[in-house]
Protein backbone atom coordinates (compact mmCIF):
# COMPACT_ATOMS: atom_id res chain seq x y z
CA UNK A 1 0.00 0.00 0.00
CA UNK A 2 1.37 3.39 -0.96
CA UNK A 3 2.85 5.40 1.85
CA UNK A 4 1.45 8.93 2.00
CA UNK A 5 3.11 12.15 3.08
CA UNK A 6 2.72 12.92 6.74
CA UNK A 7 0.28 15.79 7.34
CA UNK A 8 -1.12 16.86 10.68
CA UNK A 9 -2.86 20.01 9.48
CA UNK A 10 -0.58 22.48 11.26
CA UNK A 11 0.94 23.61 7.93
CA UNK A 12 3.84 25.29 9.71
CA UNK A 13 5.42 26.46 6.44
CA UNK A 14 2.38 28.74 6.13
CA UNK A 15 2.19 29.66 9.81
CA UNK A 16 5.91 30.40 10.12
CA UNK A 17 7.27 31.43 6.71
CA UNK A 18 10.93 30.67 6.14
CA UNK A 19 12.07 34.15 5.05
CA UNK A 20 11.02 36.58 7.77
CA UNK A 21 12.26 34.91 10.94
CA UNK A 22 15.72 33.78 9.78
CA UNK A 23 16.42 37.27 8.44
CA UNK A 24 15.54 38.91 11.76
CA UNK A 25 17.45 36.32 13.79
CA UNK A 26 20.44 36.80 11.46
CA UNK A 27 20.35 40.55 12.14
CA UNK A 28 20.14 39.92 15.90
CA UNK A 29 22.97 37.37 15.75
CA UNK A 30 25.12 39.82 13.79
CA UNK A 31 24.61 42.51 16.45
CA UNK A 32 25.22 39.99 19.24
CA UNK A 33 28.44 38.87 17.54
CA UNK A 34 29.68 42.47 17.39
CA UNK A 35 28.76 43.10 21.02
CA UNK A 36 30.41 39.87 22.16
CA UNK A 37 33.49 40.70 20.11
CA UNK A 38 33.68 44.05 21.90
CA UNK A 39 33.41 42.30 25.25
CA UNK A 40 36.09 39.75 24.37
CA UNK A 41 38.41 42.50 23.07
CA UNK A 42 37.88 44.54 26.24
CA UNK A 43 38.65 41.46 28.33
CA UNK A 44 41.87 40.84 26.35
CA UNK A 45 43.05 44.43 26.74
CA UNK A 46 42.18 44.33 30.42
CA UNK A 47 44.36 41.25 30.86
CA UNK A 48 47.26 42.89 29.02
CA UNK A 49 46.97 46.16 30.90
CA UNK A 50 46.68 44.65 34.35
CA UNK A 51 49.41 42.06 33.76
CA UNK A 52 51.69 44.29 31.68
CA UNK A 53 52.64 47.73 32.98
CA UNK A 54 51.02 47.11 36.32
CA UNK A 55 53.21 44.09 36.94
CA UNK A 56 56.42 46.12 37.22
CA UNK A 57 57.46 47.21 40.72
CA UNK A 58 60.37 49.48 41.60
CA UNK A 59 62.40 48.87 44.77
CA UNK A 60 64.71 51.72 45.95
CA UNK A 61 67.45 50.78 48.42
CA UNK A 62 69.15 53.84 50.04
CA UNK A 63 72.80 53.40 51.02
CA UNK A 64 73.10 50.17 49.03
CA UNK A 65 76.65 49.51 50.06
CA UNK A 66 76.02 50.03 53.78
CA UNK A 67 76.07 46.89 55.92
CA UNK A 68 72.74 45.15 56.22
CA UNK A 69 71.13 44.19 59.51
CA UNK A 70 72.46 40.63 59.15
CA UNK A 71 75.63 40.28 57.06
CA UNK A 72 76.80 41.68 53.71
CA UNK A 73 75.56 44.85 52.04
CA UNK A 74 72.00 46.06 51.98
CA UNK A 75 71.67 45.68 48.22
CA UNK A 76 72.99 42.11 48.28
CA UNK A 77 70.59 41.16 51.07
CA UNK A 78 67.59 42.71 49.28
CA UNK A 79 68.49 41.05 45.98
CA UNK A 80 68.89 37.72 47.75
CA UNK A 81 65.37 37.99 49.24
CA UNK A 82 63.86 39.03 45.89
CA UNK A 83 65.62 36.20 44.08
CA UNK A 84 64.08 33.61 46.40
CA UNK A 85 60.56 35.01 46.53
CA UNK A 86 57.93 33.00 44.60
CA UNK A 87 55.96 35.10 42.11
CA UNK A 88 58.91 37.28 41.14
CA UNK A 89 60.08 36.53 37.61
CA UNK A 90 63.07 38.89 37.38
CA UNK A 91 64.70 41.43 39.69
CA UNK A 92 67.02 43.61 37.63
CA UNK A 93 69.25 46.15 39.38
CA UNK A 94 69.66 49.23 37.20
CA UNK A 95 73.31 49.94 36.42
CA UNK A 96 74.82 53.33 37.23
CA UNK A 97 74.57 54.25 33.56
CA UNK A 98 70.87 53.25 33.39
CA UNK A 99 70.17 55.14 36.58
CA UNK A 100 71.94 58.32 35.51
CA UNK A 101 70.25 58.13 32.10
CA UNK A 102 66.89 57.86 33.89
CA UNK A 103 67.67 60.78 36.16
CA UNK A 104 69.50 62.90 33.58
CA UNK A 105 66.86 65.67 33.31
CA UNK A 106 66.91 66.33 37.05
CA UNK A 107 70.63 65.84 37.65
CA UNK A 108 71.51 68.14 34.77
CA UNK A 109 69.15 70.80 36.11
CA UNK A 110 70.82 70.78 39.50
CA UNK A 111 74.22 70.38 37.92
CA UNK A 112 75.19 68.00 40.68
CA UNK A 113 76.30 64.62 39.42
CA UNK A 114 77.78 63.46 42.70
CA UNK A 115 74.57 63.10 44.67
CA UNK A 116 74.37 59.80 46.58
CA UNK A 117 71.86 57.76 44.66
CA UNK A 118 69.91 54.79 45.96
CA UNK A 119 70.11 51.49 44.17
CA UNK A 120 67.01 50.81 42.02
CA UNK A 121 65.76 47.32 41.31
CA UNK A 122 63.10 46.73 38.65
CA UNK A 123 60.99 43.75 39.72
CA UNK A 124 58.73 41.88 37.25
CA UNK A 125 56.09 39.77 38.93
CA UNK A 126 54.11 36.86 37.52
CA UNK A 127 50.67 37.58 36.02
CA UNK A 128 47.99 37.98 38.66
CA UNK A 129 50.44 37.90 41.56
CA UNK A 130 51.62 40.69 43.84
CA UNK A 131 54.18 39.29 46.31
CA UNK A 132 55.60 42.71 47.32
CA UNK A 133 53.30 43.88 50.17
CA UNK A 134 54.05 40.92 52.50
CA UNK A 135 57.75 41.28 51.59
CA UNK A 136 58.07 44.91 52.65
CA UNK A 137 58.57 44.32 56.44
CA UNK A 138 61.44 41.88 55.73
CA UNK A 139 63.09 44.37 53.37
CA UNK A 140 62.63 47.16 55.94
CA UNK A 141 64.29 45.00 58.57
CA UNK A 142 67.49 44.45 56.59
CA UNK A 143 67.55 47.81 54.73
CA UNK A 144 65.81 50.58 56.68
CA UNK A 145 64.33 53.25 54.42
CA UNK A 146 63.73 50.86 51.52
CA UNK A 147 60.88 52.05 49.23
CA UNK A 148 58.62 49.90 47.09
CA UNK A 149 56.61 51.63 44.36
CA UNK A 150 53.97 49.77 42.45
CA UNK A 151 52.68 52.11 39.78
CA UNK A 152 49.17 50.70 39.53
CA UNK A 153 47.23 53.95 39.13
CA UNK A 154 47.07 53.77 35.33
CA UNK A 155 46.66 50.04 35.16
CA UNK A 156 43.79 50.29 37.66
CA UNK A 157 42.14 53.00 35.56
CA UNK A 158 42.59 51.00 32.37
CA UNK A 159 41.22 47.91 34.09
CA UNK A 160 38.18 49.90 35.22
CA UNK A 161 37.70 51.17 31.67
CA UNK A 162 37.94 47.61 30.31
CA UNK A 163 35.46 46.39 32.92
CA UNK A 164 32.96 49.09 31.95
CA UNK A 165 33.42 48.21 28.26
CA UNK A 166 32.74 44.56 29.12
CA UNK A 167 29.64 45.57 31.07
CA UNK A 168 28.41 47.62 28.07
CA UNK A 169 29.00 44.63 25.77
CA UNK A 170 27.09 42.36 28.14
CA UNK A 171 24.24 44.85 28.31
CA UNK A 172 24.15 45.07 24.51
CA UNK A 173 24.01 41.27 24.24
CA UNK A 174 21.17 41.15 26.78
CA UNK A 175 19.23 43.80 24.85
CA UNK A 176 19.76 41.95 21.55
CA UNK A 177 18.65 38.68 23.18
CA UNK A 178 15.55 40.34 24.62
CA UNK A 179 14.63 41.79 21.23
CA UNK A 180 15.24 38.39 19.61
CA UNK A 181 13.00 36.68 22.16
CA UNK A 182 10.27 39.29 21.53
CA UNK A 183 10.57 38.80 17.76
CA UNK A 184 10.27 35.02 18.11
CA UNK A 185 7.29 35.41 20.45
CA UNK A 186 5.55 37.77 18.03
CA UNK A 187 6.21 35.49 15.05
CA UNK A 188 5.00 32.44 16.98
CA UNK A 189 1.84 34.20 18.14
CA UNK A 190 1.12 35.31 14.57
CA UNK A 191 1.64 31.72 13.42
CA UNK A 192 -0.68 30.39 16.14
CA UNK A 193 -3.31 32.91 15.14
CA UNK A 194 -3.00 31.90 11.48
CA UNK A 195 -3.52 28.22 12.29
CA UNK A 196 -5.84 28.55 15.27
CA UNK A 197 -8.64 26.52 13.67
CA UNK A 198 -6.35 23.63 12.81
CA UNK A 199 -4.79 23.78 16.28
CA UNK A 200 -8.22 23.79 17.94
CA UNK A 201 -9.20 20.77 15.82
CA UNK A 202 -6.16 18.64 16.54
CA UNK A 203 -6.42 19.67 20.20
CA UNK A 204 -9.99 18.36 20.25
CA UNK A 205 -8.81 15.13 18.57
CA UNK A 206 -6.44 14.51 21.47
CA UNK A 207 -3.15 16.16 20.50
CA UNK A 208 -1.04 16.85 23.59
CA UNK A 209 0.21 20.37 24.33
CA UNK A 210 3.74 18.94 24.13
CA UNK A 211 3.08 17.71 20.58
CA UNK A 212 1.78 21.04 19.27
CA UNK A 213 4.44 23.06 21.12
CA UNK A 214 7.12 20.64 19.91
CA UNK A 215 6.07 20.99 16.27
CA UNK A 216 6.15 24.80 16.43
CA UNK A 217 9.39 24.83 18.46
CA UNK A 218 11.17 22.50 16.01
CA UNK A 219 10.24 24.77 13.11
CA UNK A 220 11.23 27.99 14.90
CA UNK A 221 14.39 26.41 16.33
CA UNK A 222 15.48 25.37 12.83
CA UNK A 223 14.72 28.81 11.35
CA UNK A 224 16.58 30.51 14.22
CA UNK A 225 19.54 28.15 13.73
CA UNK A 226 19.68 29.11 10.06
CA UNK A 227 19.37 32.78 11.01
CA UNK A 228 22.13 32.44 13.60
CA UNK A 229 24.38 30.80 11.04
CA UNK A 230 23.71 33.65 8.62
CA UNK A 231 24.44 36.24 11.31
CA UNK A 232 27.71 34.54 12.26
CA UNK A 233 28.85 34.32 8.65
CA UNK A 234 27.91 37.96 8.05
CA UNK A 235 29.85 39.03 11.16
CA UNK A 236 33.00 37.07 10.27
CA UNK A 237 34.47 39.50 7.67
CA UNK A 238 33.81 42.48 9.90
CA UNK A 239 35.40 40.81 12.91
CA UNK A 240 38.41 39.80 10.81
CA UNK A 241 38.84 43.39 9.68
CA UNK A 242 38.42 44.76 13.19
CA UNK A 243 40.83 42.21 14.65
CA UNK A 244 43.38 43.14 11.98
CA UNK A 245 43.01 46.85 12.74
CA UNK A 246 43.30 46.17 16.48
CA UNK A 247 46.45 44.03 16.08
CA UNK A 248 48.82 46.83 17.27
CA UNK A 249 46.93 46.88 20.58
CA UNK A 250 46.65 43.16 21.07
CA UNK A 251 49.77 41.65 19.49
CA UNK A 252 52.49 40.41 21.80
CA UNK A 253 55.35 41.58 19.57
CA UNK A 254 55.77 44.39 17.07
CA UNK A 255 56.47 41.80 14.39
CA UNK A 256 53.08 40.23 14.96
CA UNK A 257 51.35 43.59 14.89
CA UNK A 258 52.74 44.57 11.53
CA UNK A 259 52.94 41.15 9.86
CA UNK A 260 51.17 40.98 6.46
CA UNK A 261 48.08 38.74 6.30
CA UNK A 262 47.25 36.26 3.57
CA UNK A 263 43.47 36.74 3.49
CA UNK A 264 42.98 33.74 1.18
CA UNK A 265 44.27 31.36 3.86
CA UNK A 266 41.60 30.57 6.54
CA UNK A 267 44.40 29.42 8.87
CA UNK A 268 45.70 32.98 8.84
CA UNK A 269 42.29 34.14 10.05
CA UNK A 270 42.68 32.02 13.16
CA UNK A 271 45.92 33.88 13.93
CA UNK A 272 44.21 37.26 13.64
CA UNK A 273 40.94 36.62 15.45
CA UNK A 274 41.14 35.69 19.15
CA UNK A 275 40.21 32.05 19.70
CA UNK A 276 37.46 33.01 22.15
CA UNK A 277 35.87 35.03 19.36
CA UNK A 278 36.00 32.10 16.93
CA UNK A 279 34.38 29.82 19.50
CA UNK A 280 31.74 32.49 20.11
CA UNK A 281 30.96 32.63 16.37
CA UNK A 282 30.61 28.84 16.33
CA UNK A 283 28.39 28.84 19.42
CA UNK A 284 26.11 31.63 18.19
CA UNK A 285 23.96 29.57 15.73
CA UNK A 286 23.12 26.78 18.22
CA UNK A 287 22.49 29.41 20.89
CA UNK A 288 20.09 31.22 18.54
CA UNK A 289 18.38 27.92 17.69
CA UNK A 290 18.05 26.99 21.35
CA UNK A 291 16.71 30.44 22.26
CA UNK A 292 14.10 30.15 19.49
CA UNK A 293 13.15 26.62 20.54
CA UNK A 294 12.71 27.46 24.24
CA UNK A 295 10.87 30.74 23.54
CA UNK A 296 8.46 28.99 21.17
CA UNK A 297 7.81 26.12 23.56
CA UNK A 298 6.85 28.58 26.31
CA UNK A 299 4.81 30.82 23.97
CA UNK A 300 2.81 27.95 22.46
CA UNK A 301 2.16 26.27 25.81
CA UNK A 302 0.93 29.58 27.26
CA UNK A 303 -1.31 30.11 24.20
CA UNK A 304 -2.73 26.58 24.43
CA UNK A 305 -3.83 27.29 28.02
CA UNK A 306 -6.77 29.21 26.56
CA UNK A 307 -8.08 25.92 25.21
CA UNK A 308 -9.78 23.67 27.79
CA UNK B 1 -20.44 6.03 29.61
CA UNK B 2 -20.79 9.39 31.23
CA UNK B 3 -22.39 10.99 34.26
CA UNK B 4 -23.40 14.60 34.78
CA UNK B 5 -24.59 15.88 38.12
CA UNK B 6 -26.18 19.31 38.54
CA UNK B 7 -24.18 20.71 35.61
CA UNK B 8 -24.61 24.34 34.56
CA UNK B 9 -22.86 26.21 31.79
CA UNK B 10 -22.86 29.87 30.78
CA UNK B 11 -21.09 31.44 27.83
CA UNK B 12 -20.54 34.96 26.51
CA UNK B 13 -17.61 36.36 28.52
CA UNK B 14 -18.52 39.13 30.95
CA UNK B 15 -22.17 39.25 29.85
CA UNK B 16 -22.76 35.63 30.80
CA UNK B 17 -25.73 33.87 29.23
CA UNK B 18 -26.91 30.65 30.83
CA UNK B 19 -26.87 27.87 28.24
CA UNK B 20 -27.45 24.91 30.56
CA UNK B 21 -28.94 24.80 34.06
CA UNK B 22 -28.73 21.97 36.58
CA UNK B 23 -28.45 19.06 34.15
CA UNK B 24 -28.09 15.57 35.63
CA UNK B 25 -27.62 12.52 33.42
CA UNK B 26 -26.27 8.99 33.68
CA UNK B 27 -25.76 7.17 30.37
CA UNK B 28 -24.19 3.69 30.64
CA UNK B 29 -21.76 2.04 28.23
CA UNK B 30 -23.14 0.91 24.88
CA UNK B 31 -26.29 3.05 25.08
CA UNK B 32 -27.68 5.12 22.23
CA UNK B 33 -29.44 8.40 23.10
CA UNK B 34 -31.16 10.97 20.97
CA UNK B 35 -30.55 14.52 22.19
CA UNK B 36 -33.65 16.51 21.32
CA UNK B 37 -34.84 20.07 21.59
CA UNK B 38 -35.43 23.16 19.49
CA UNK B 39 -32.65 25.53 18.41
CA UNK B 40 -31.17 27.30 21.44
CA UNK B 41 -32.25 24.52 23.80
CA UNK B 42 -28.63 23.81 24.80
CA UNK B 43 -27.96 20.67 22.73
CA UNK B 44 -24.70 21.98 21.26
CA UNK B 45 -23.56 23.25 24.66
CA UNK B 46 -24.16 19.82 26.18
CA UNK B 47 -22.24 18.16 23.34
CA UNK B 48 -19.42 20.71 23.81
CA UNK B 49 -19.14 19.75 27.47
CA UNK B 50 -19.16 16.04 26.63
CA UNK B 51 -16.56 16.49 23.86
CA UNK B 52 -14.36 18.49 26.31
CA UNK B 53 -14.48 21.60 24.11
CA UNK B 54 -15.66 23.68 27.06
CA UNK B 55 -15.71 23.19 30.80
CA UNK B 56 -18.93 23.21 32.75
CA UNK B 57 -19.37 26.31 34.93
CA UNK B 58 -20.65 24.22 37.83
CA UNK B 59 -21.50 20.65 38.75
CA UNK B 60 -19.75 17.31 38.26
CA UNK B 61 -18.83 15.78 34.90
CA UNK B 62 -17.46 12.24 34.64
CA UNK B 63 -16.70 10.82 31.21
CA UNK B 64 -15.47 7.26 30.68
CA UNK B 65 -14.59 7.11 34.36
CA UNK B 66 -12.52 10.33 34.35
CA UNK B 67 -13.66 13.20 36.60
CA UNK B 68 -13.22 15.98 34.05
CA UNK B 69 -13.17 18.99 36.37
CA UNK B 70 -10.21 17.61 38.36
CA UNK B 71 -8.29 15.96 35.51
CA UNK B 72 -4.82 17.14 34.39
CA UNK B 73 -4.47 18.54 30.87
CA UNK B 74 -2.51 15.50 29.67
CA UNK B 75 -5.25 13.17 30.96
CA UNK B 76 -7.90 15.27 29.19
CA UNK B 77 -5.91 14.94 25.95
CA UNK B 78 -5.82 11.15 26.38
CA UNK B 79 -9.56 11.18 27.14
CA UNK B 80 -10.25 13.15 23.93
CA UNK B 81 -8.66 10.28 21.97
CA UNK B 82 -11.49 8.05 23.21
CA UNK B 83 -14.23 10.48 22.19
CA UNK B 84 -15.37 10.86 18.58
CA UNK B 85 -17.27 13.97 17.56
CA UNK B 86 -19.20 14.81 14.40
CA UNK B 87 -19.62 18.57 14.45
CA UNK B 88 -22.47 20.31 12.71
CA UNK B 89 -19.98 22.41 10.69
CA UNK B 90 -17.84 19.29 9.93
CA UNK B 91 -14.53 21.07 10.82
CA UNK B 92 -12.52 19.52 8.01
CA UNK B 93 -9.14 21.09 7.32
CA UNK B 94 -9.36 22.65 3.85
CA UNK B 95 -5.66 22.34 3.03
CA UNK B 96 -5.55 18.61 3.72
CA UNK B 97 -6.84 15.91 1.38
CA UNK B 98 -9.81 13.76 2.36
CA UNK B 99 -7.37 10.94 3.15
CA UNK B 100 -5.30 13.13 5.46
CA UNK B 101 -8.38 14.57 7.18
CA UNK B 102 -9.68 11.10 8.01
CA UNK B 103 -6.21 9.84 8.95
CA UNK B 104 -5.61 12.76 11.33
CA UNK B 105 -6.82 11.12 14.60
CA UNK B 106 -4.76 7.99 13.93
CA UNK B 107 -1.66 10.05 13.15
CA UNK B 108 -2.04 11.92 16.42
CA UNK B 109 -2.03 8.50 18.07
CA UNK B 110 1.24 7.73 16.22
CA UNK B 111 -0.18 4.68 14.44
CA UNK B 112 1.89 3.07 11.68
CA UNK B 113 1.29 4.51 8.19
CA UNK B 114 0.41 1.10 6.73
CA UNK B 115 -2.22 0.56 9.40
CA UNK B 116 -3.55 4.10 8.86
CA UNK B 117 -3.85 3.55 5.11
CA UNK B 118 -5.70 0.28 5.67
CA UNK B 119 -8.15 1.84 8.16
CA UNK B 120 -8.79 4.90 6.02
CA UNK B 121 -9.49 2.86 2.89
CA UNK B 122 -11.87 0.61 4.81
CA UNK B 123 -13.88 3.42 6.39
CA UNK B 124 -13.96 5.49 3.21
CA UNK B 125 -15.25 2.49 1.32
CA UNK B 126 -17.98 2.15 3.90
CA UNK B 127 -19.06 5.81 3.52
CA UNK B 128 -18.86 5.45 -0.25
CA UNK B 129 -16.06 7.93 -0.87
CA UNK B 130 -13.16 5.62 -1.62
CA UNK B 131 -12.67 7.38 -4.96
CA UNK B 132 -12.38 10.85 -3.42
CA UNK B 133 -9.36 10.28 -1.17
CA UNK B 134 -7.19 12.86 -2.92
CA UNK B 135 -9.91 15.53 -3.15
CA UNK B 136 -9.89 18.61 -0.92
CA UNK B 137 -12.92 19.10 1.34
CA UNK B 138 -14.03 22.21 -0.55
CA UNK B 139 -14.26 20.11 -3.72
CA UNK B 140 -16.91 17.93 -2.06
CA UNK B 141 -20.67 18.46 -1.68
CA UNK B 142 -22.17 19.11 1.77
CA UNK B 143 -23.30 15.50 2.06
CA UNK B 144 -19.86 14.20 1.10
CA UNK B 145 -18.18 16.49 3.61
CA UNK B 146 -20.54 15.20 6.29
CA UNK B 147 -19.62 11.60 5.43
CA UNK B 148 -15.92 12.47 5.65
CA UNK B 149 -16.54 14.06 9.08
CA UNK B 150 -18.36 10.91 10.20
CA UNK B 151 -15.54 8.71 8.91
CA UNK B 152 -12.98 10.78 10.87
CA UNK B 153 -15.07 10.49 14.06
CA UNK B 154 -15.48 6.72 13.96
CA UNK B 155 -12.18 5.59 12.42
CA UNK B 156 -10.53 5.09 15.82
CA UNK B 157 -13.58 3.30 17.31
CA UNK B 158 -14.20 5.77 20.13
CA UNK B 159 -15.75 4.69 23.42
CA UNK B 160 -18.05 7.74 23.30
CA UNK B 161 -19.43 9.08 20.02
CA UNK B 162 -21.12 12.48 19.86
CA UNK B 163 -22.86 13.74 16.75
CA UNK B 164 -24.52 17.09 16.17
CA UNK B 165 -27.16 16.86 13.41
CA UNK B 166 -25.18 14.15 11.55
CA UNK B 167 -27.93 13.40 9.03
CA UNK B 168 -28.60 17.02 8.03
CA UNK B 169 -26.91 16.84 4.65
CA UNK B 170 -27.53 13.14 3.98
CA UNK B 171 -30.22 11.61 1.80
CA UNK B 172 -32.57 9.03 3.27
CA UNK B 173 -30.54 6.02 2.15
CA UNK B 174 -27.30 7.39 3.56
CA UNK B 175 -29.04 8.43 6.78
CA UNK B 176 -30.33 4.87 7.11
CA UNK B 177 -26.84 3.44 6.62
CA UNK B 178 -25.48 5.87 9.22
CA UNK B 179 -28.12 4.94 11.79
CA UNK B 180 -27.43 1.26 11.19
CA UNK B 181 -23.75 1.91 11.83
CA UNK B 182 -24.51 3.82 15.03
CA UNK B 183 -26.59 0.93 16.35
CA UNK B 184 -23.87 -1.53 15.40
CA UNK B 185 -21.25 0.59 17.24
CA UNK B 186 -23.55 0.76 20.29
CA UNK B 187 -23.83 -3.03 20.27
CA UNK B 188 -20.02 -3.18 20.27
CA UNK B 189 -19.92 -1.00 23.42
CA UNK B 190 -19.72 2.58 22.13
CA UNK B 191 -21.91 5.07 23.99
CA UNK B 192 -23.59 7.32 21.41
CA UNK B 193 -25.38 10.67 21.71
CA UNK B 194 -26.94 12.14 18.56
CA UNK B 195 -28.39 15.65 18.66
CA UNK B 196 -31.13 16.39 16.16
CA UNK B 197 -34.33 18.30 15.67
CA UNK B 198 -35.35 16.03 12.80
CA UNK B 199 -38.51 14.43 14.20
CA UNK B 200 -38.89 12.13 11.20
CA UNK B 201 -35.62 10.33 11.77
CA UNK B 202 -36.31 10.03 15.50
CA UNK B 203 -39.67 8.41 14.73
CA UNK B 204 -38.11 6.11 12.16
CA UNK B 205 -35.31 4.99 14.50
CA UNK B 206 -36.84 5.00 17.96
CA UNK B 207 -34.37 5.05 20.87
CA UNK B 208 -34.12 6.54 24.38
CA UNK B 209 -33.90 10.34 24.32
CA UNK B 210 -32.78 13.33 26.37
CA UNK B 211 -34.89 16.41 25.73
CA UNK B 212 -33.75 19.94 26.49
CA UNK B 213 -35.58 23.28 26.41
CA UNK B 214 -34.12 26.69 27.33
CA UNK B 215 -31.08 25.02 28.90
CA UNK B 216 -33.12 22.80 31.20
CA UNK B 217 -33.68 19.10 30.94
CA UNK B 218 -37.30 18.47 30.11
CA UNK B 219 -37.04 14.72 30.33
CA UNK B 220 -34.69 11.75 30.09
CA UNK B 221 -36.86 8.93 28.86
CA UNK B 222 -36.12 5.47 27.61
Amino acid sequence: MARRRYHDGLALHQALPGQFLPFLVAAMSFLAALALAGGIAAHGLSQRWTHGAGAVTTVQVPGPDDPAAGSGTRIAAVQDILAHTPGIITAHRLSDAELRSLLAPWIEQTGDASLPLPAVIEVHTAAGQDPMPPLLPRLEAIAPGVMVEHDSVWSDRLAALAASLQACALLAVLIVMTVAVCVVMAATRAGLQTRRQAIALIHSLGAMDSYIAGRFASRVGLLALVGGLGGSLAALPMLLAMSHLAAPFSAVTDAQATAPVDWRDPRAWADIVPHALLWMLLALPPAAGMTGWVTTQLTVRAWLRRLP
Amino acid sequence: MFRLHDVSYAHGGSARVAALSHISLDVPQGEFRWLLGPSGAGKSSLLSILSLEVQASAGMVEILGVPVMQARRSNLARLRRRIGTVWQDFRLLPDLSVFDNVALPLRLQHRAEDEIAHEVHAIMKWVGLENRLDARPLQLSGGEQQRVAIARAVIYRPALLLADEPTNALDERQAGRLMAMFHRLAELGTTIVVATHNDAIVEKYPAPAIELAHGHMVRDYR
